[in-house]
């Protein structure tokens, strides 16, 4: 569900967290490398080495050194350096937050050195961003960039609030990474728009939470609205909630015309009332059905087997069968003589004139069914007699 | 996972009724029955669970495991709503609470996943009611072609 927080990571101190310190002092060192190589500005000599800093020396280069640094570590490094997806013109960014950075776990031995590089991604993400951009708007990032920093001083602890760099398109993902590969394709396809962003955040929303192997949660700010940490994870939040709404909204029949949340949880109230009395209703009918009498093998009825039985898609099937049968047939103790195949000629019989087979037969697709053949004796009275113990065939007169 | 204890726990559903037992007895546990039915249906589920300590009597309850989140509905209602009228964020919480109570275990529940609940459960009620109706009109087609046997 939600991710908590995730160790975290300000700005430029991620030195707290010891097992990442190994991880960002790698990568520190690949990016000391690439701005050595690189034409650095003035301002971003290479800091010493402690734990987050050299980040923030990073999030000052220009846009294309910040893209090629993206670019190039090919070693695990900064996963979410590679993480980055298309972007958004105009003062949005893709946040992404983690859960407990101990936690994470790359495939194919990725180092997890994200949470550590989360305030690099940060600024990585918003030059990158330029960089994926006409110039024009690579131009607005260094005035931009000032902007950003205070607010990135800011929101230290907050998990949710850690933006993805977006990468150009020519570099679609990292495979290793599979959070920002999965990320990064959802934001990827929409591109350096803010429109196909849009689009993408309410997917990227909906499967983060929906997917539950992505650890963090995409919150689109929109422009114009306050993106610190808070109001962010309320909107993540809600986000996450009105994707629900929308999924009952679906689930329940005729809701999605609906407009209006209030409107609409009433149709799922009425909607659950109306299933819920359906049940007690056809529990009264089922009741009435005459009882049948001297039913030896029916006490084997009730058993636990039925819950293995039960599939998935009939809900709740086997077990009413039984047990009405129960009920009915006035059982006498002694269970579990023929148990299984008491259940199978069950719901079998069960799936035959109003289910499709294919639903009951999950458990065991080897069951074959002959149809009963009415007016011989009651549907399942002569199960102990007619019932051939095959585990493969089973077979009942009626 | 546990099914000796479905076993003893359900028995008592399967005491001996003579045929002339209550009707609403029968019903009763029909109904229970088919709520247990909808329990094993979704077994992992946190109404499932609600649900089968609802119907099964059971001492010790402590190891049960449920969160209990208790994001109240106010809050909750906020974020659906936005920024709207007090009133009708008061309307959705009452909503909110009403849904609660519908849903089993849905008082420990915060809103979203509220609402996961009771998609869940929702399906599970659909597909317990298709099989009971399959069932009742199984029964009573057998039960008419047994009468005309007889007769």
């Amino acid at each position: 569900m939600e991710p908590t927080r995730s160790s975290g990571d300000g700005s430029g101190n991620s030195g707290t967290y010891t097992p990442e310190i190994a991880e960002s002092l790698r990568f520190e060192e690949e990016i000391q490398s690439f701005m050595r190589e690189n034409t650095v500005h003035p301002s971003l000599e290479p800091p010493p080495a402690s734990g987050g800093s050299s980040f923030t020396a990073l999030l000052g280069l220009p846009a294309n050194q910040a893209v090629e640094l993206l670019h190039d570590p090919e070693s695990g490094d900064s996963p979410a350096v590679a993480a980055a997806a298309a972007v958004s013109g105009g003062g949005e960014m893709w946040r992404f937050g983690l859960r407990d950075p101990n936690a994470l776990t790359l495939p194919s031995g990725c180092s997890p050195t994200f949470p550590s590089n989360a305030a690099l991604v940060e600024r990585a993400a918003r030059f990158s961003i330029f960089a994926a951009e006409d110039s024009p708007d690579a131009a607005s990032v260094p005035s931009h960039s000032g902007d950003h920093s205070p607010k990135l001083k800011a929101e230290p602890p907050d998990t949710e609030s850690q933006p993805i760099c977006p990468i150009p398109v020519e570099r679609p993902q990292r495979p290793a990474k599979r959070k920002e590969a999965e990320k990064g394709n959802k934001v990827k396809g929409p591109a350096k728009k803010s429109r196909t962003a849009e689009e993408g955040s309410a997917k990227v929303a909906e499967e983060s939470t929906g997917g539950d192997k992505l650890p963090y949660v995409h919150v689109r700010a929109r422009r114009g609205q306050a993106t610190d940490s808070h109001s962010l994870a309320e909107r993540a939040r809600r986000e996450k909630i009105n994707a629900r709404m929308k999924l009952l909204q679906e689930l329940v029949p005729g809701c999605s015309k609906i407009s209006g949340t209030a409107l609409v949880l009433d149709e799922i109230i009425n909607h659950v009332q109306s299933l819920q009395r359906q049940v007690e209703l056809l529990s009264m009918r089922l009741a009435a059905v005459n009882p049948r009498v001297d039913i030896s093998g029916l006490d084997n009825f009730l058993s636990a087997e039925c819950g293995r039985v039960m599939v998935g898609n009939g809900r709740g099937g086997v077990w009413m069968e039984q047990s009405a049968w129960m009920d009915a047939a006035a059982v006498n103790g002694g269970r579990r003589q023929q148990q299984q195949q008491q259940q199978q000629i069950w719901h079998l019989d069960l799936v035959h004139p109003h289910q499709t087979p294919s639903v009951w037969e999950r458990d065991d697709a080897s069951h074959l069914f002959t149809n009963p053949n009415p007016g011989t004796s009651l549907f399942g009275y002569d199960p102990a007699s007619s019932v051939s113990l095959h585990s493969n065939q089973l077979k009942t007169e009626l | 996972m546990g099914n000796e204890d479905d076993n003893r726990s359900l028995s008592f559903i399967n005491t001996p009724t003579p045929t002339n037992a209550g009707f609403l007895e029968r019903g009763r546990r029909i109904k229970m029955a088919a709520e247990m039915g909808l329990v094993e249906s979704s077994r992992g589920r946190h109404w499932s669970r609600a649900l089968r300590s609802r119907l099964l009597p059971r001492k010790g309850n402590s190891a049960c495991g449920c969160k209990e989140e208790g994001t109240t509905p106010s809050k909750v209602a906020e974020d659906l709503v936005g920024e709207d009228g007090d009133d009708e964020v008061m309307e959705i919480e009452r909503r909110l609470r009403a849904l609660q109570k519908l849903v089993p275990g849905g008082e420990d529940l915060a809103m979203d996943q509220l609402f996961e609940e009771t998609a869940d459960y929702i399906e599970a009620l659909q597909g317990q009611v298709n099989v009971m109706r399959a069932l009742a009109s199984l029964l009573d087609g057998l039960e008419k072609e047994k009468r005309l046997m007889r007769g």
